[in-house]
């Protein structure tokens, strides 16, 4: 149950010397649900972190936290926000309770009362006292979190969640931030080049690319605008089914194969394409609709390129 | 937002990592193998000799030497000076050599105010700031409901301790060790100060004689403030290179030129104004001739409190302003 904005960007730019790195990149997040930003690496996903976390100054648009401009009450701003920027990089000489003890000292008082808690729910009470250089990847990335949740925040950015986690650790991961957006209600940002993890985790995506955001919606809306997909039919005769269906007005017919067509046919058109080729005689054994994944949203967003 | 906890974490920070431990046990080590060097060189030279002697034979080679008037200038400037401290020791039958571990003390603060502590300070300084770059944490500094000012006030506060926690280790190892060697007693002894050289002569009509003590905690204080400079200096650099290695590098260039320069440009004057030139304050108090004219105790007292200054506006100004991409 999506509520009040949390964070919302708009028309953020922002550029290095003559290389725009993001461009006019407007966003919303509310309370209770996960956006995710999704975009190959170079597609400014950092950059805009950056900037929403107060690291770099966008060129211009603005970002607001509960209603607070980030780059005029920056302090008041980031005591709603946790964030993981990057990699998860902590101080390698100190043991994960020393860390988390010295980011608590730096926000309101009580913070340093729920590293023990913090420390079960990303499941390293164990390793607490050991020195951070000796852990995994994986617990740098868990005690990140821990850090990210020390001040209670409202407002949870993440970027790249899912790196160097094991697969049993993604799907931990995965279920603790959909239980702090759903069952909490944080608004959670959570950056990812991960097709498969965005859409399993996120309520709403938003894609960028080249600095821009292509598309943005929930993952359902996505998914739908792309079923006006491809369809494939298995034919006896590829070719007459080419010949029948480029009659018919249907466009990016391609054969494949030596038993199969395929065309870009709208729900709409499909049973007169069918009809058509059952009256021109072709043997139809199947028609498929292959089901669309977000891969595919992106790829026909970003014109092909791969993630 | 409470300030004291920031220094709390930024001093924790110092104490955790080797580099504070390594700078101590240099301070061990080096003011040991000094002492050790000092007890074996009077074995040799000046075993069972009476002093008088022993100096009478100094001042007669120095007259000697500037009756040849084949010395350079400024050494002959410096002879002057040393024989007129020699004859004043002379009169008041005091030995200008004779070593006491308080005297010790007020020796190593003199010889390692210009090069020895402030290289030790700006080990600490120029990675307070840089280290937080290379591993990345500054991203997470940097995103608490904290201004960057404070956040950078609180890494000089922690710098300021360090560097003054280091200068009384210092003074204390030096008296630890020097007492050892040469006796703890000997606070009270006099110490001649006041002599004043300008343009080739030496005046010594506003001499006087303080007790050591007072001298010593004077020499430090100078020794000490010359490295919290220094060190305000190499905490700039660690903000505006964002690499220990780049900030270290650099300082320690700016200071090792600092101690060739006026030896082979003594003629450029403008050099009294870099921060360098300024750093050895125990000497130009203690009456030395200056390396370069126109530097006094005050001048260059001036000198390194404004580049201090001016470093530490530089510092801020471009920490809070500047995005942190690395």
């Amino acid at each position: 149950m999506p509520g009040a904005t949390v964070l919302s960007a708009e028309g953020l730019s922002k550029r290095f010397g003559d290389r725009v790195a993001v461009s006019d990149v407007s966003f919303e997040v509310a309370a209770g649900e996960i956006l995710g930003f999704l975009g190959p690496n170079g597609a400014g996903k950092t950059t805009t972190i950056r900037m929403l976390v107060g690291l770099a100054r966008p060129d211009s648009g603005r970002i607001r936290i509960f209603g607070s401009d980030l780059s005029g009450h920056f302090v008041e701003a980031m005591k709603h926000v946790g964030s993981i920027v990057e990699s998860p990089d902590l101080y390698r000489y100190l043991s994960g309770r020393e860390n988390l003890l010295h980011f608590s000292r730096m926000l309101p008082d009580g913070a340093a009362t729920r590293i023990e808690e913090l420390a079960r729910l990303v499941n390293l009470e164990g390793r607490l006292d050991d020195k951070v250089s000796s852990y995994s990847l994986g617990m740098r990335q868990r005690l990140g979190i821990a850090q990210a949740l020390l001040g209670n925040p409202d407002l949870l950015i993440l970027d790249e969640p899912a790196n160097g986690l094991d697969p049993a650790g993604i799907r931990e991961i995965r279920q603790l931030i959909r239980s702090l957006a759903h069952e909490r209600g944080l608004a959670v940002f959570v950056s990812s080049h991960l097709l498969a993890e965005v859409e399993q985790m996120c309520d709403r995506v938003a894609i960028i690319h080249r600095g821009r955001t292509l598309a943005a919606g929930s993952v359902q809306d996505l998914l739908e605008r792309s079923t006006a997909g491809r369809t494939r039919f298995i034919v006896d005769s590829p070719e007459a089914a080419r010949e029948v269906l480029a009659r018919q007005g249907v466009t990016e017919v391609s054969v494949e194969g030596r038993d199969a067509v395929t065309a870009r046919v709208s729900r709409e058109a499909a049973p007169a394409a069918i009809a058509a080729l059952v009256a021109a005689g072709v043997a139809l054994f199947a028609v498929e609709r292959p089901s669309s994944t977000l891969e595919e949203v992106f790829l026909e967003v970003t014109g092909g390129e791969t993630v | 937002m409470k300030f004291l906890p920031l220094v709390e974490n930024e001093v924790l920070k110092l104490l955790k990592q080797r580099r504070f431990r390594v700078v101590f046990l240099i301070l061990v080590a080096l003011i040991g193998l000094i002492v050790f060097a000092r007890v074996k060189g009077r074995e040799r030279f000046f075993s069972g000799q009476d002093w008088h002697v022993r100096v009478q034979e100094r001042v007669a080679g120095m007259q000697n030497a500037l009756r040849s008037g084949r010395m350079p200038e400024s050494a002959a400037r410096w002879t002057k000076f040393e024989l007129a401290r020699l004859q004043y020791h002379l009169d008041r039958d005091i030995d200008p050599d004779a070593v006491s571990g308080p005297l010790f003390v007020r020796l190593f603060a003199n010889a390692s105010s210009y090069l020895l502590l402030p290289l030790l300070a700006l080990v600490f300084a120029s990675d307070i700031v840089s280290s937080e770059f290379s591993q990345g944490t500054v991203k997470l500094l940097l995103t608490r409901p904290v201004t960057r000012a404070r956040v950078l006030a609180s890494k000089l506060v922690a710098l300021l301790l360090a560097v003054t926690v280091m200068v009384f280790v210092g003074g204390a190892v030096a008296y630890g060790f020097g007492g050892l060697a040469f006796g703890f007693a000997g606070w009270g002894a006099p110490v001649l100060t006041g002599f004043h050289s300008s343009g080739g002569t030496v005046d010594i009509s506003a001499v006087r004689a303080v007790p050591l003590w007072e001298d010593t905690i004077l020499v430090f204080g100078l020794a000490w403030y010359a490295c919290l400079a220094v060190g305000a200096i190499a905490f700039l650099a660690s903000v505006l290179l964002r690499s220990t290695a780049a900030a270290m590098g650099t300082m320690f260039a700016a200071l090792i030129a600092g101690t060739i320069l006026p030896r082979v440009a003594s003629t450029w004057e403008a050099q009294k104004y870099l921060f360098v030139t300024n750093l050895p304050l125990p000497d130009y108090y203690s009456g030395s001739p200056p390396p370069i004219p126109g530097i006094t105790l005050a001048f260059s007292v001036a000198m390194l409190t404004l580049w201090a200054l001016a470093a530490l506006a530089v510092a801020f100004g471009v920490f809070v302003r500047r995005d942190v991409l690395a």
